[in-house]
């Protein structure tokens, strides 16, 4: 029950960062999105609600496809995922259209980021040959990270998430900072991180000294409650742009169609906003 | 002139130095380029072409396409010190360090939990690591018959520092690069739509790299959806992914990827494969090994015995979806 008569509207985390992604889809662009789950379904989203003739490859090989919703619960390279693509190649032909410049943005997810992008999906805690929690590992999120233009980042906004310093860099933002970091290792010039979202903040990259920075808020967070929330300070922009609510169309295709089941979208953190102040009711 | 190119960093990751010269030789000594039957059993060929200590690669994982029948018979065969390629894989590994069968891992991506973590921490089983497009970049170039292959990922990163990637610079243009060492895996496991009983092989839909994989291992074994017939495979040559004379082994497995799907034939399922999951959680991967895999003969007695004709016929069922794969 809320105080006022407004209507509200529940969701998860994880739903509201596949929503504010979904917001940043732009038909134009190709992208390369990581795995199945929650990259894939943020997409999946924005190419149903704005952007239906946006174009994105999988690191499995399937060339822009139209997938047939309702998706499978296990829906990792499944047929329904890769429903009349305009190609099914492998890995290795998708990874070099990255490498070639055709990849506008890199769609990925992180276990811990760092003030410089760099991520971690490797393990948490303890040393590498000892973890204290051994992850999957970089999975295609090296070579997306490395060779796409622009990646956008998907993760909680968690203290033990925005590091100071990642237990274990899997995957390249700006290295150190420094300038042409990324071009002394080998890696393509004028690529990097462009985005970190999350529930209830979105982070860009400041140009000059490649750090991040607070770009827009939810309308149900304060800029302290952000920074309460992480482990480093970031830049914050003059001008805080504001997010939008998850609409309940949104959340409809989400439940219905993306993840019916919500193995992936109905694990995290419960939150009813209302609808017209966006601040949380109840 | 005879200056090397300087290394400028390299990964402390353990790899098999490669060696296409030797991979010739062995191509030209034991690669049979007849037109032979290579059909036998599952038993058979994982007897006979996986052994002890190989470096093992498969294509795909347990979710689709993967050689799970295969990857049974290697446990039901107690096979040991396996150094396995965990590239876009699922809880394929675990399942194998279930079965005591694995040594090393070199990690692209993998499904983790209790089993691995405690594995790792026991010293049993050690990772090096890669990632998903570096271990199939590195496959491409054991695939070309070439040492090394440079690329544009993996530096800068603790990912690199854990590989046996090194920075370098190009010798053309003097920028630094980076390059991984080619590989050839000892055995390669693939799962296919099709295939003759010489080897030619069909793999539908979107793969990893099963064609490079199948031409940069020294011995390649297809389990197979359908054996058909070769004036099928001569009457459209253009759906050939693999040819006979890569290929050492044909099994027929239909249900092969079971608990996972091959797309256009049968979906996944989903509780038997949660069902792996639970094991581990609870410590109990034993007791699902000895269900599934110990306490069974061979594949044709798990699909009979644990699996049912009403379970595959509802798999069959679920999965709706023929186009691109059987038109």
């Amino acid at each position: 029950m809320t105080d006022s008569d407004n209507p509200t509207v529940s969701f998860t985390d994880v739903e509201a960062t596949i929503c504010h992604i979904a917001h940043m889809i732009e038909e134009d662009k190709l992208y390369f999105v990581q795995m199945a789950g929650a990259p894939l379904m943020a997409l999946l989203l924005g190419k149903t609600t704005r952007a239906p003739n946006v174009g994105y490859v999988v690191e499995e090989g399937a060339v822009c496809p139209k997938p047939e919703f309702p998706l499978p619960r296990m829906m990792l390279g499944s047929s329904r995922s890769h429903f009349r693509a305009v190609q099914w190649t492998g890995m290795l032909t998708v990874d070099s259209h990255a490498a070639l410049g055709f990849m506008d943005y890199g769609l990925l997810a992180a276990l811990q980021v760092d003030r410089f992008g760099n991520f971690n999906s490797t393990h948490i805690g303890g040393t590498y040959d000892q973890p204290e929690r051994r992850f999957g590992g970089p999975g295609g999120a090296n070579e997306i990270a490395s060779q796409c233009w622009r990646t956008i980042i998907m993760t909680k906004l968690q203290k033990r998430k925005f590091v100071e310093k990642a237990d274990f860099v899997s995957s390249p933002g700006y290295l150190d900072g420094s300038a042409g970091a990324r071009e002394r290792v080998g890696l393509p010039p004028e690529t990097g991180p462009w985005r970190v979202v999350t529930a209830e903040a979105t982070f860009g990259f400041d140009a000059e000294t490649r750090q991040m920075r607070l770009d827009a808020l939810a309308p149900w967070v304060s800029v302290d409650e952000v920074l309460e929330k992480m482990d480093f300070r970031p830049l914050i922009a003059n001008n805080l742009g504001r997010m939008e609510v998850p609409s309940e169309d949104e959340l409809k295709i989400i439940r219905a169609d993306i993840d019916p089941g919500g193995l992936s979208t109905g694990r995290g953190e419960w939150m009813t906003i209302d609808s017209t102040t966006g601040k949380r009711a109840g | 002139m005879t200056q090397a190119p300087p290394i400028l960093s390299a990964g402390r990751g353990e790899f098999i130095a490669p060696d296409p010269d030797a991979f010739r030789r062995y191509v030209r000594d034991h690669k049979d380029r007849r037109l032979v039957s290579k059909l036998i059993t599952e038993q058979e060929a994982v007897a006979r072409y996986v052994s002890d200590g190989d470096y093992l690669a498969y294509d795909q994982n347990v979710a689709v396409r993967g050689p799970a029948s295969l990857f049974r018979e290697i446990i039901r065969q107690r096979k040991k010190d396996l150094w396995v390629m965990a590239k876009f894989t699922w809880t394929d590994v675990s399942l194998l360090v279930a079965g005591g069968c694995v040594s090393k891992v070199d990690v692209g991506w993998m499904g983790t939990g209790p089993l691995l973590n405690r594995a790792m921490k026991a010293g049993k089983v050690k990772l090096i690591e890669w990632s998903n497009g570096a271990l199939a970049y590195r496959l491409l170039a054991g695939s070309l018959g070439v040492p090394y292959l440079p690329m544009r990922y993996l530096g800068g990163t603790d990912t690199f520092e854990q590989s046996g990637a090194i920075l370098t610079e190009d010798p053309y243009n003097h920028k630094p690069i980076c390059v991984v060492p080619a590989l050839n895996p000892d055995v390669a496991l693939i799962h296919a739509h099709q295939a003759d009983i010489y080897g030619n092989t069909r793999v539908f839909g979107a793969g990893i790299c099963p064609v490079e994989m199948a031409m940069a291992s020294k011995k390649v074994i297809i389990s197979a959806e359908e054996i058909i017939d070769t004036g099928e495979i001569r009457r459209q040559p253009q759906r050939t992914t693999i040819p006979y004379y890569l290929v050492d082994a044909v099994v027929h497995a239909p249900f092969g990827s079971y608990p996972g799907s091959t797309q256009g034939l049968y979906g996944a399922d989903l509780e038997q494969w949660l069902a792996f999951a639970a094991a581990e959680a609870q410590d109990k991967t034993d007791e699902y090994l000895e269900h599934w895999v110990y306490s069974m003969a061979s594949h044709e007695e798990m699909l009979e015995k644990r699996v049912g004709q009403a379970k595959m016929d509802a798999l069959r069922a679920a999965e709706t979806l023929k186009e691109g794969y059987y038109d």
